[in-house]
């Protein structure tokens, strides 16, 4: 029996569509997210995984899954035939990009749609147009939108002229970027050819398409976005805004929903631009257009054609489930108008990253996992003991978000939640993250996206932490505490080097004492 | 014992002085601190120190100890004695991978004498680029990987041997005259 909200009387210029069987086309804690969302509806899901994530968190949660290739990204999760395959031998009626890997690639949705299956998400050639920042830019002129002065090629001559007549510093941007991914801040002539080259080189690696543009850099802006949903019949909603101020290397690592002191006439302002560029492009589906704020006067970056990171935010303040949305979109139903949004919520995102060495990116196995928990608090991860981490993929681990009536009440509920995470086996950024939320500029919402340069320009672990973690080390050294790991690790072997158990299901079986004690 | 941070020059000397059941006094750069240690079930421990309650976990892998103190991450490796190649003027005798990834670009060649913090190669992890630097001048003596290769942490990327005496005359030659 089909699920209630199924759409059977459409308008006649749409085809009515269902989903009952859901490819999700994509990994980590995303392709877990909308998993749950998918089943929630009544909908049956695919995971797809490369042969690194064999024992993965989101292949565990999907009725099915399909091996599609092997670690190499550009070899599964990118491999546009592949996924097709899967699908097909599947019996999926829908494929969800989920972010990053295929969710932006036009030729992805038009394979989906002519292998007769929905997309989740815009129609080919408006993500073509949109997707892509040099085309976006043209439009928003197009549509009386204010750009940050800039030059649509890489051309090394063009840039040239244009860094001389503009100064520096200049911005190189990838045409197909998202993520900070094929980015660089070029602050003289010198150093322009090869952050060109660069960018470029990151731009193919990340995302199969080298071409680069040039954006004027300003000082101390913020970035604001405002959330989308476009339905097939021509309706366009917003659903407020994010602050995404809190960056490193323009890598967003906190944002924030309402985006704190801006006043109603520019989120209004912006709020009408997002809508009428989205109805210039005739979007569909879910997507975020994104905003430099420097003052009162905003310009426009780019509209992300996909669901983005931080959606959870907007989900908190408006009681919905985006996900859910972008599936009811997909089979033709209509978009209403959202409540009023209520009160604030912040997401911090927590990478595989040595916060203390240059957020050097960190990789391992999950020994042991403690994740926050109380009310208002929201944690999607992918994480569990066990779970590696493999240099092949984005460093993203989890994603903490924290509702609250107002501002200070999430941002006291994520300084909390934060403390309570503690992950053994894989460095990462949750101790940072908490000193930055926990910072008197944050919680004056004195925001920028020079925040982190200008408030952790080098950040360091408490002396108390490091204090306890060398005793801890020479505790472990001594063989007092902790559990060996070694490469057998997965095989419940005892280490070659410690001896010690391993921390799996059949060790702890057998001899529940994991520290050893003696 | 001297252990040291992975990334991280500084070397601390951390030493468990006595453990009486559950009071550990420990010696860290000299500087003593008394610590109470309670097991907890779920393999994690607390550490109570200087007015301080911190649940701290701990693993020994392969090359290193893991430990979590609180949400702060640590990765530690013993300090051994690299006595061989600094007699020879050198930092380390080869460099090696900080972290798994693929080699994108070789920029030296075997044979070629390199300054301190030359670019090396150029590594990608998790799509990020990250370049390698000579940690002191040195001639490359080999490359041990080719661009587009796949590497471990720890992999060796390429061998040193010391770098040429300087030449007296060219180095007279610098000298302004007097």
């Amino acid at each position: 029996m089909p699920p209630a909200w199924r759409v059977w009387y459409a308008p006649a210029r749409v085809k009515p569509r269902t989903i009952n069987k859901l490819l999700v086309a994509n990994r980590g804690e995303i392709a877990l997210r909308i998993i749950r969302s998918a089943r929630v509806l009544g909908i049956k899901t695919v995971a797809v995984y490369s042969e690194a994530d064999a024992g993965a968190a989101h292949v565990a949660a999907a009725d099915e899954a399909r091996l599609i290739g092997p670690a190499d990204p550009a070899s599964s999760y990118l491999n546009i035939d592949a996924i097709i395959a899967a699908a097909s031998a599947a019996g999926a009626d829908a494929i969800h990009p989920g972010y990053g890997f295929l969710s932006e690639r036009p030729e992805f949705a038009r394979a989906t749609e002519e292998h007769g299956m929905t997309f989740v998400g815009p129609p080919a050639a408006v993500m073509a147009a949109l997707g892509d920042k040099v085309a976006a830019r043209r439009i928003a002129i197009d549509a009386g939108v204010p750009v940050v002065p800039g030059v649509d090629t890489g051309d090394l001559a063009t840039a040239r002229a244009f860094a001389a007549s503009a100064g520096f510093p200049v911005l190189v941007k990838a045409a197909a970027g998202g993520g900070g991914r094929g980015m660089r801040v070029v602050n003289a002539a010198a150093g322009l050819a090869a952050a060109l080259e660069a960018a470029a080189r990151e731009a193919q690696a990340a995302f199969g398409d080298s071409r680069v543009f040039l954006e004027k850099y300003l000082a101390r802006p913020r970035h604001i976005e405002i959330q989308l949903l476009g339905d097939q019949h021509g309706n366009v909603v917003a659903l407020g805004e994010r602050e995404c101020s809190i960056q490193r290397r323009h890598q967003k690592l906190i944002e924030e929903s309402p985006a704190p002191g801006l006043s109603a006439g520019v989120r209004d302002r912006m709020t009408e631009a997002a809508l009428n560029l989205a109805r210039a492009a005739g979007y569909r589906n879910a997507g975020t257009a994104e905003f430099l704020v420097d003052g009162d006067n905003f310009y426009f970056l780019e509209i992300n054609a996909r669901l983005q990171v931080e959606h959870p935010v907007t989900e908190l303040r408006f009681g919905c489930d985006l996900v859910a949305e972008q599936l009811r979109i997909a089979v033709g139903e209509r978009v209403a108008e959202p409540p009023a949004p209520r009160g604030a919520a912040i997401e911090c995102r927590i990478n595989a990253e040595d916060a203390a060495h240059d957020f050097r990116p960190a990789t391992g196995r999950v020994i042991n996992l403690n994740l926050p928990a109380g009310p208002s608090v929201r944690i999607d991860t992918h994480l569990g003991v066990g779970a590696e981490v493999s240099p092949y993929y984005d460093s993203l681990i989890a994603k903490l978000i924290c509702y609250g009536a107002d501002r200070e009440q999430a941002r006291t509920r994520i300084v909390a939640a934060l403390g309570e995470f503690a992950l053994l086996g894989i460095k990462n950024t949750a101790a940072f993250l908490r000193d930055v939320v926990a910072s008197p500029a944050f919680a004056r919402a004195d925001l920028s996206t020079r925040f982190l340069e200008e408030n952790f320009p080098s950040w360091a672990n408490a002396d108390g932490d490091l204090t306890a973690a060398l005793i801890t080390a020479a505790l472990v050294a001594d063989g007092v505490l902790g559990a060996a790991r070694g490469p057998a690790a997965a095989n419940g072997a005892r280490d070659q080097a410690g001896g010690a158990d391993l921390r799996t299901p059949w060790t702890e079986l057998a001899g529940f004492e994991l520290w050893g004690r003696r | 014992m001297k252990l040291k941070q992975v990334g991280d020059p500084r070397e601390v000397e951390i030493e468990i002085v006595a453990r009486n059941g559950a009071i550990v006094r420990a010696k860290i750069d000299g500087n003593e601190v008394i610590a109470e240690l309670e097991m907890l079930a779920d393999g994690s421990a607390i550490l109570q120190f200087d007015g301080r309650r911190v649940r701290v976990l701990g693993a020994r892998t392969r090359n290193s100890i893991l430990v979590a103190a609180g949400p702060a991450s640590f990765e530690f490796t013993p300090v051994e004695g690299r006595a061989g190649a600094s007699r020879h003027g050198l930092a380390a005798p080869e460099v090696t991978a900080p972290m798994p990834g693929k080699i994108l670009k070789l920029l030296v060649a075997e044979g070629d004498s390199v300054e301190h913090l030359q670019a090396l190669a150029v590594l990608e992890a998790m799509k990020m680029e990250t370049t390698l630097y000579a940690e002191s001048a040195a001639i490359v003596k080999k490359i041990r990987v080719g661009v587009g290769d796949m590497v471990d942490h720890g992999a060796v990327i390429l061998e040193f041997s010391p770098p040429a005496p300087a030449d007296p005359s060219k180095r007279e030659s610098t000298v302004p005259d007097a």
